[in-house]
Parts: structure tokens; C-alpha cells; sequence
């Protein structure tokens, strides 16, 4: 690939991003406008998009505009190899996703929700993959599971589904904040979010970050990010569960795409935390995922659960290549995202037919179907075998070059290193197995519950063909793709950019690794038909399974809330109270011991007589309204305690304040009055227990508060912004007072706000109270 | 607390308080004073009425607009719309310096010399503002107020 020495042009990278999402505001009126059509929309919409993507792989480069400045914090895009890999993949599958809707989601409801979700996503998956900044890369990587959450839940009647939209958003929501603080961590080592630059000195931020021993928490935030978006066991299991969504999203999101943001995050920090603590761990993460999801694929009894597994599976594969640092590592996880993707989206989308046309997705009940889905079986028959890495199918090239990595690290390293080839044939064995089975649904004889199969129509058999087509394309010349586009991303791995892949021409030990794998495979095809139901029983063992912890914890969290809440949430007023003004204290005073505040030195009395009796006065109310015989008699003392308030107010000459004082006093016992005119006369004697309960709380909140006068007044720093008002207050606001002029305009835009929380306060206790009688007339 | 004496000494109060509450708005940025005061104040005033008098009263007095069985009595209707104009004026008077190209809430003051009555009368752009400040804060005190008191 010959990049032209140009920068590309922020349009062009923004625009890219920002079209889909913008293209999605737009939808629900489209829909409106031209209905069903709305697929051709998006599809132009992706269709432009890798218009745009194509226009940027010539440009190499960085591009940004300041976003959070004071954070350092830019809306920087970079363009590369493996961006423009990944930025092929959603936009040309996306296009193709979206033309097969128009005929795979024909009477549904809800379909401008479901263009403009996808489109939402489209954008967000560019977002991640062009992301220059570790920020802007967190905020559209949260964004594609969200998307993905709202696709899964699509048909939202269904409790499987909002439970597995739910599991999804989980899982991948909670891997991402583990990856956020990891960036945090990184951002703080390295003093910047600004990715390209942290990719222009791998070894610089490698250092600092070994040198204050984040290295292994980063590397270790970062990978369960990408093991929980790229469903790497143990947090594989919300991919299977994914598959309530509509089957293009499946195909899209959950095959070619959104699970690949994963592999991509660890593609993109390769160069940064390679190690042999990264090859370790990954190494170790990806071939176990491979092996066991590729078992559980075999004992899958639904077309698309079987397809499910098998992405974690080939996710896995991907890891375990990016996990090995030698060259054909590198090219492994490269050219296994561009085949996986090919092929998988392409079967998810027979899958989709076969589903369409059979009227069921169970294997038992599916055989036979080349008599009735000729083109869709040839269709098949090439993306599985791909699937399987069967030779010389496009998915052969990658998977022999991860024999080759794990061989040749195995072969340096020596030892528990040979588990690495060992476990990589044994998974691909059982890859061999499971893309047998899911072609045996075309094959053989229709079993007799197969009701009449319908033929699908040309317009949904488009994108699975040309995904064929590409597929075959790649077979008959891996070159060609990796000079095309799959050569660049591996060199923005740090693999080669240039490399040879091809048939054999001579056996080696990784060509005999994957006749092993093959013939492994077939004969556990032919040979051990129970194998399935072995595996099924072991999954019948609770424990043994993920998702019963899930389950557990889930459930447990459930009954944990449901101790909890009545205890706060009592619907009593006193109940809330003491749990919010006992927070703050606790928290105010925690936060003072933490940071080790001071209490400013005692200066020694400064009062003169006349505050000190009014305060003197003011305290006594205060003790005196807690003796109180009656609601209204305590009111009335409490407002002792504001009127002397007021008055110390004036004796330290602030009239403006005495007025605020004065008249909020008042209201406030108006208001009061009102509403004690409806209340009980007495409530009873309170125990001894909840008085003295209370005591301490009340004394605390004051205590609470004196420390915070205290510390806060003390930290003034000198004398400057009042001195400021008050000389600028009359030749600048155009008023003596001085309070009102800073209300009006020094601080006019903090009066804004308050107007504004103000108004916020009365609506709402209008509608609450509206609503409380219009629940209890409808009662 | 409807004895003649209340009612009478509100009747005289009232009038009086509300009048004091405009002055105080109105001299607010040179002497003590200001819209957010002169709207805690008008909203006293009125508290008052309700609890002499109850929601009736000002009912007749304000006269009801219509359905509002959903919101309580009339006036909270005149309430809400001085709410609302009262946060529309104020973030009117902050959005005009935007025309002459200075920030947000920029203020300014024009001095007028010899005029009848007055002489000297100085006119501050933040009056506006401020009045929008008294809108806002009487509206929503209002809206508590009767909202409360109306129950």
C-alpha cells in the first residue's frame, strides 16, 4: 500500500464520523416519508460512509480540534491502517446489513427505531476506530454498547430478550469502565490522552508506566475491557444471549463489528504494552476462549447460538495472534478481523434466511435444505469452510499463520510453551466440527417436521452472496487483500506491513498442524456423534457454567436491594432526612480528616457586647425550641432564632441581608403555619433511643457546618475580590449596592442559574402535589 | 385566624407590603434592596392573604381561568405565567449585549440628565434583568404557597 504523502482533512475524518449519527436524527421522519424504504436510506447513508472511508485511506494522519481543553482533552481522529480495515468492515457490511433488512425486517414495528440504532452504531464503531484520544475513544466505545444494547432489546415484548439486552449492556458497559480507569491510569503516567502521541513513543510510555508499576493494572483494565466487548471467556456469555436481537444485527453487531472493537483495542495498545506479561496473559485468554467456546459451539442445538459461540471462538483465535509478538502474530489477528468478518456476517446471514425459509433455527429440525435453497446452500458451503479453515478458503490463511506464531513460539521458549500449538489445533478441531454440523443443516435428508420450506427472495440473498464472492475473492488471492488494506493494519500493529501468505508449497510442522486439525475434525464429525450430548451433560452441571454465576450474583444483588430499600425508603420525610443530612456529615467530615484540614487558630474574642447577647438569645431560642409543648409554639421560637439572626446581620451592617433575612423568616413561618394547620397538634412522646438518635445527628450537622464555616472562611485568600466589587461596582454596574449590582451583573449569570432552580422548585412540588391528588382521585 | 382584627390589619397590610416590595425592587441597585427581596416579599404578602383569608378569597379576587382542577385553584395559573416571563425576561435581557457583540449578561447604565420630576434618573439595563429575577422567584414562591396552602 502506497500511503500519498497527504494529511487527511478534519472534514473529511469528522464527517465520517458524525454523518451517521446525524443521518439517524433524521430517520424517524424518513420513515415517515417512505416507510419500509428507510433501508435504502441507511444503506446510502453507509454507502457514502465508505465512500469516506476509501477517500481516507490515502491519508495517513492526525487531525483534531480542541474539545475539553482544560482537560487536554481533543476531538483528535487518526487515521491508519487498522482504522481503515475496521472502518471498511462496518461501513461495506454495514451497507450490505442494511440492504438485507429491507427484506428480513418487512412488516415489523419499531423499524425507525431500528435504522436509526444501526446508524447510531455505524458512527460509533468509526468513533472508536478513528479515536486519536483515549477520551473520545471511551465516550463512542460506551456508545456502540448502548447501541447494541437497545438492538438486542429490539423486540422488547420478549423477556429473553430485555433480560439479554440487559446482560450485554453489563457486561460491556462494565468492561468499559475498567478500561476507562486504565486509561485514567495511563492519562496520568503519561501526563496526556492524546493516543497518536502515546503510539509515536511506545517505549517512553512503557517506561512511565513501569517506573510507577502501573503497568500490569493497566494492561490488565485494558484487556478486561476488550475480553468483555470481544465476549473472551469468562465474560463470553451475554454473546449467545445477544442473539434474540433481529439476525442482521446479529450478523452486523455481534459477528463483524462491535465485537471486534475488543480485538481492535488490543490491536491499537500492542505496540504499547508489548511484554512478555501482555503475551502471557492474552495468549493464555484468547486460545482458551477459542477452545472452549469452540466446544460449546459444538454442543449448540440453535443455528445461531452455534454461530455465537463460534465468534467468541475466532475472537479468541485473534487475541491469541495479537497476544504473540512475532510477525505472523501480528498478521494473524490482522487478517483473521477482515476473513472472520467476511465469513461470519455472511453465515449469519444464511442463518437469517435459512431461519426465514424453514420457519425454525433448531439443528435437529433442519436438514436437507439444498434441494430448496440451492444458491443459499453453495453460499454456505463456501463461508463455512472458511469458517473451518479448510484449505484454500480465506480463513485457512489466518489460521495457519497462528499455528505458525504459536509454533515458533513455542519453539523459542520451549516447555508449558507447547501447550500454545497444541491447544490451537485441538481448537480448531472442534472448529472443523462445528462448521460440519452447521453445513449438515443443508444437507442429508429433511427430517419430517421440516414444514414447506419457502425460497427467499433475490433481495436477501444479495449480501450474503457478495460476502461469498469476497470471500472467495480472498481465497484465490490473500495477497491482493493485504497489499488492499489488511498489509497496513498490520503494520499499525507493529507487525510487518508487507508480507507473503499462500498455499504451501512444501510441509511444514504448521501445515501439518492443520491437516491434524483437519482430519481431527472430520473424524469427530463422522465418528463421535455423541459428543454433543456429552458436552451437554456437562453443562447441565450448574456450577460449571458461567452464567450461573451471573445468574447468582444478579439474584443476589436482587435480594439484597430488597433488604435494603425499606430500611431507606420508608416514605416518611424524618426517614429521608436523617439518611441525607447523616451522608453529608459523614462525608464532610471523612473528606476534612482526609486531607488533614486545620481549624484556623482561635483569635481570641472579637465581638462586642451587643452580638454577643443577640447570639446569646439566638442559642437560647434554639434550645428552647427543641422543649417546644406544640408544633406552632416551636415554629415560633425557631423564628427568635431568625429574627436574631437579622439583627446580628444589622449589627455587622449589611442591610441588604437583614431585608433577605427578614422577609424569607417570614415567609417561612407563614408557610409553616399553613401547613401546621393540617398537621396533628402532637405526635406522641418519641422513645428515649430515637431522641437520642436524633440528638447526636442534629448535633453533628451543626458540628458539620461550624467546621465548614470555619475551614471555609479561613481560606479566603486575602482581601482581593471584595475590593474589587467595591470599587468597580459603581463605574462599571452603575449602582451603589454593591450586593445587588454583583447579583445583577458581576454574577448575573450564578442569579440565572438560581432563578432558574428556583422555577425547578415550584413546578415540581405543583406537578408532585397534582399528581398525589390526581393518584388519589383515581383511586 | 379570620377574627376582624386579622382581617382588617391585612386588608391595610397588604396593599403596603406589595407597594414596599415594587420600591425595594425598584431602588434595589442603588439602596438596599432588589428583586429577589422584593419577590420574597411580595410572596409574603400574599401568604398572608391565604392564611387569613384562605384560597377563596383571592380566588374571587384574581378571578379563575378555566379548568384547573388539575392544578389547584386560578391564580396558580398567573403564577406560572409570571414564571415563565420572568425567566424569559431574564434570559432576554442576558441575551441583547449578544446584539451589540459583547458576552452573555453583559450590563450597562445610561444616566439622564434634566428631566421633569426627577432631574437626574439613571436607568440600568440590569432593571430588566432584575425584574426578571422578581417574576421568577414571586411566581414560584406563589406556586408553593398556594400550593401548599390550597391542601
Amino acid at each position: 500500500m502506497s500511503w500519498r504523502g497527504v494529511q487527511p482533512a478534519f472534514t473529511t475524518v469528522a464527517g465520517l464520523v458524525f454523518l451517521p449519527f446525524l443521518a439517524a436524527l433524521f430517520v424517524p421522519l424518513v420513515h415517515r416519508v417512505i416507510g419500509e424504504r428507510t433501508a435504502y436510506y441507511a444503506a446510502a447513508v453507509a454507502l457514502v460512509c465508505l465512500g469516506l472511508v476509501a477517500a481516507l485511506q490515502g491519508t495517513p494522519g492526525t487531525v483534531a480540534v480542541d474539545w475539553i481543553p482544560a482537560l487536554g482533552v481533543a476531538l483528535r481522529f487518526t487515521v491508519d491502517g487498522l482504522a481503515v480495515l475496521i472502518g471498511f468492515l462496518a461501513t461495506g457490511i454495514g451497507l450490505f446489513i442494511l440492504a438485507y433488512s429491507r427484506e428480513y425486517m418487512r412488516d415489523e414495528v419499531g423499524l425507525s427505531r431500528y435504522y436509526a440504532t444501526l446508524l447510531v452504531f455505524m458512527g460509533s464503531m468509526l468513533g472508536v476506530v478513528f479515536a486519536g484520544d483515549l477520551v473520545v475513544l471511551f465516550v463512542f466505545w460506551e456508545l456502540t454498547s448502548v447501541s447494541s444494547f437497545v438492538l438486542i432489546g429490539f423486540y422488547e415484548q420478549r423477556p429473553a430478550a430485555r433480560r439479554a439486552a440487559r446482560k450485554a449492556l453489563v457486561i460491556t458497559v462494565g468492561g468499559g469502565l475498567f478500561m476507562l480507569v486504565g486509561f485514567l491510569l495511563l492519562g496520568a503516567a503519561t501526563g496526556t490522552f492524546d493516543l497518536t502521541a502515546m503510539l509515536a513513543r511506545p517505549a517512553a510510555v512503557q517506561s512511565a508506566l513501569r517506573a510507577r508499576g502501573w503497568f500490569l493494572p493497566v494492561l490488565g483494565l485494558v484487556a478486561i475491557g476488550a475480553a468483555a466487548k470481544s465476549a473472551q471467556v469468562p465474560l463470553h456469555i451475554w454473546l449467545p444471549d445477544a442473539m434474540e436481537a433481529p439476525t442482521p444485527v446479529s450478523a452486523f453487531l455481534h459477528a463483524a463489528t462491535m465485537v471486534k472493537a475488543g480485538v481492535y483495542l488490543l490491536g491499537r495498545f500492542r505496540p504499547l504494552l508489548a511484554g512478555p506479561e501482555w503475551t502471557m496473559l492474552l495468549v493464555s485468554l484468547g486460545l482458551v476462549t477459542m477452545a472452549v467456546t469452540a466446544a460449546l459451539a459444538v454442543s449448540a442445538t440453535d443455528i445461531k447460538a452455534l454461530l455465537a459461540y463460534s465468534t467468541a471462538s475466532h475472537l479468541g483465535l485473534i487475541v491469541a495472534g495479537f497476544a504473540l509478538l512475532s510477525a505472523a502474530g501480528a498478521e494473524t489477528g490482522t487478517l483473521h478481523i477482515l476473513n472472520h468478518a467476511l465469513f461470519k456476517a455472511g453465515l449469519f446471514l444464511v442463518a437469517g434466511i435459512v431461519a426465514h425459509a424453514a420457519g425454525t433455527r433448531a439443528l435437529d429440525e433442519l436438514g436437507g435444505l439444498r434441494h430448496e435453497l440451492p444458491l443459499t446452500a453453495a453460499i454456505a458451503v463456501v463461508l463455512g469452510l472458511s469458517m473451518a479453515g479448510v484449505p484454500p478458503f480465506a480463513g485457512y490463511y489466518s489460521k495457519e499463520l497462528l499455528f505458525e506464531a504459536t509454533y515458533g513460539a513455542a519453539r523459542a521458549t520451549g516447555g508449558l510453551w507447547w501447550l500454545l500449538p497444541a491447544v490451537a489445533v485441538f481448537a480448531s478441531m472442534l472448529t472443523v466440527l462445528y462448521s460440519l454440523r452447521f453445513l449438515a443443516v443443508f444437507f442429508g435428508e429433511p427430517p419430517r417436521a421440516l414444514q414447506a420450506v419457502h425460497r427467499p427472495p433475490a433481495t436477501m440473498l444479495a449480501a450474503p452472496a457478495v460476502l461469498g464472492l469476497l470471500t472467495l475473492a480472498v481465497s484465490v488471492s490473500p495477497e491482493a487483500a493485504v497489499h488492499a488494506v489488511v498489509g497496513a493494519a498490520t503494520g499499525a500493529v507493529g507487525g510487518p506491513a508487507a508480507y507473503h501468505v499462500g498455499l504451501p508449497t512444501h510441509l511444514t510442522v504448521p501445515v501439518g498442524m492443520s491437516g491434524l486439525a483437519l482430519t481431527g475434525g472430520v473424524a469427530g464429525f463422522l465418528v463421535v456423534g455423541r459428543l454433543e450430548t456429552d458436552l451437554r451433560a456437562v453443562l447441565a452441571v450448574d456450577p460449571l457454567t458461567v452464567n450461573w454465576y451471573y445468574d447468582g450474583l444478579l439474584n443476589g444483588l436482587d435480594r439484597l436491594s430488597a433488604v435494603v430499600t425499606p430500611a431507606v425508603m420508608t416514605g416518611r420525610l424524618r426517614t429521608y432526612a436523617t439518611w441525607v443530612l447523616g451522608s453529608t456529615t459523614v462525608l464532610a467530615l471523612a473528606g476534612y480528616a482526609a486531607t488533614r484540614v486545620v481549624l484556623p487558630p482561635f483569635p481570641g474574642p472579637v465581638l462586642d457586647l451587643p452580638a454577643v447577647v443577640v447570639l446569646l438569645v439566638a442559642v437560647g431560642a434554639a434550645l428552647m425550641a427543641t422543649r417546644a409543648p406544640s408544633h406552632v409554639a416551636g415554629v415560633l421560637t425557631l423564628s427568635i432564632l431568625g429574627v436574631m439572626t437579622a439583627i446580628f446581620y444589622i449589627l455587622a451592617s449589611a442591610p441588604d441581608l437583614v431585608l433577605t433575612q427578614l422577609v424569607v423568616e417570614t415567609l417561612v413561618l407563614l408557610i409553616f403555619l399553613l401547613v401546621l394547620d393540617k398537621l396533628p397538634a402532637f405526635y406522641g412522646v418519641a422513645s428515649r433511643l430515637r431522641a437520642a438518635r436524633d440528638a447526636v445527628l442534629a448535633a453533628s450537622v451543626g458540628l458539620t457546618v461550624f467546621v465548614t464555616v470555619l475551614v471555609a472562611t479561613a481560606g479566603v485568600p486575602g482581601n482581593g475580590i471584595a475590593s474589587y466589587f467595591l470599587q468597580h461596582a459603581i463605574p462599571n454596574g452603575g449602582g451603589a449596592n454593591v450586593v445587588n449590582v454583583i447579583l445583577v451583573d458581576f454574577r448575573a449569570f450564578d442569579t440565572m442559574g438560581e432563578i432558574s432552580v428556583v422555577s425547578m422548585a415550584g413546578l415540581s412540588v405543583l406537578v408532585l402535589v397534582a399528581l398525589h391528588g390526581r393518584a388519589e382521585a383515581g383511586r | 385566624m379570620t377574627t376582624v382584627i386579622a382581617r382588617t390589619a391585612t386588608r391595610i397590610a397588604v396593599p403596603l407590603v406589595l407597594v414596599t416590595a415594587v420600591a425595594l425592587m425598584l431602588q434595589g441597585h442603588n439602596l438596599p434592596g432588589g428583586g429577589f427581596i422584593a419577590a420574597v416579599l411580595a410572596a409574603t404578602g400574599f401568604a398572608l392573604v391565604y392564611v387569613v383569608y384562605g384560597t377563596g378569597e383571592l380566588q374571587a379576587f384574581v378571578g379563575t381561568s378555566g379548568e384547573t382542577a388539575l392544578f389547584g385553584h386560578g391564580p396558580i395559573e398567573w403564577y406560572r405565567l409570571s414564571l415563565g416571563v420572568g425567566l424569559a425576561l431574564a434570559a432576554g435581557a442576558g441575551l441583547v449585549p449578544i446584539l451589540f457583540g459583547e458576552p452573555f449578561l453583559t450590563q450597562t447604565y445610561v444616566v439622564f440628565h434634566g428631566l421633569p420630576l426627577y432631574g437626574e434618573l439613571e436607568v440600568a439595563s440590569a432593571l430588566a434583568f432584575d425584574t426578571g429575577v422578581f417574576l421568577a422567584v414571586s411566581g414560584a414562591l406563589l406556586t408553593i404557597v398556594s400550593v401548599v396552602g390550597s391542601r
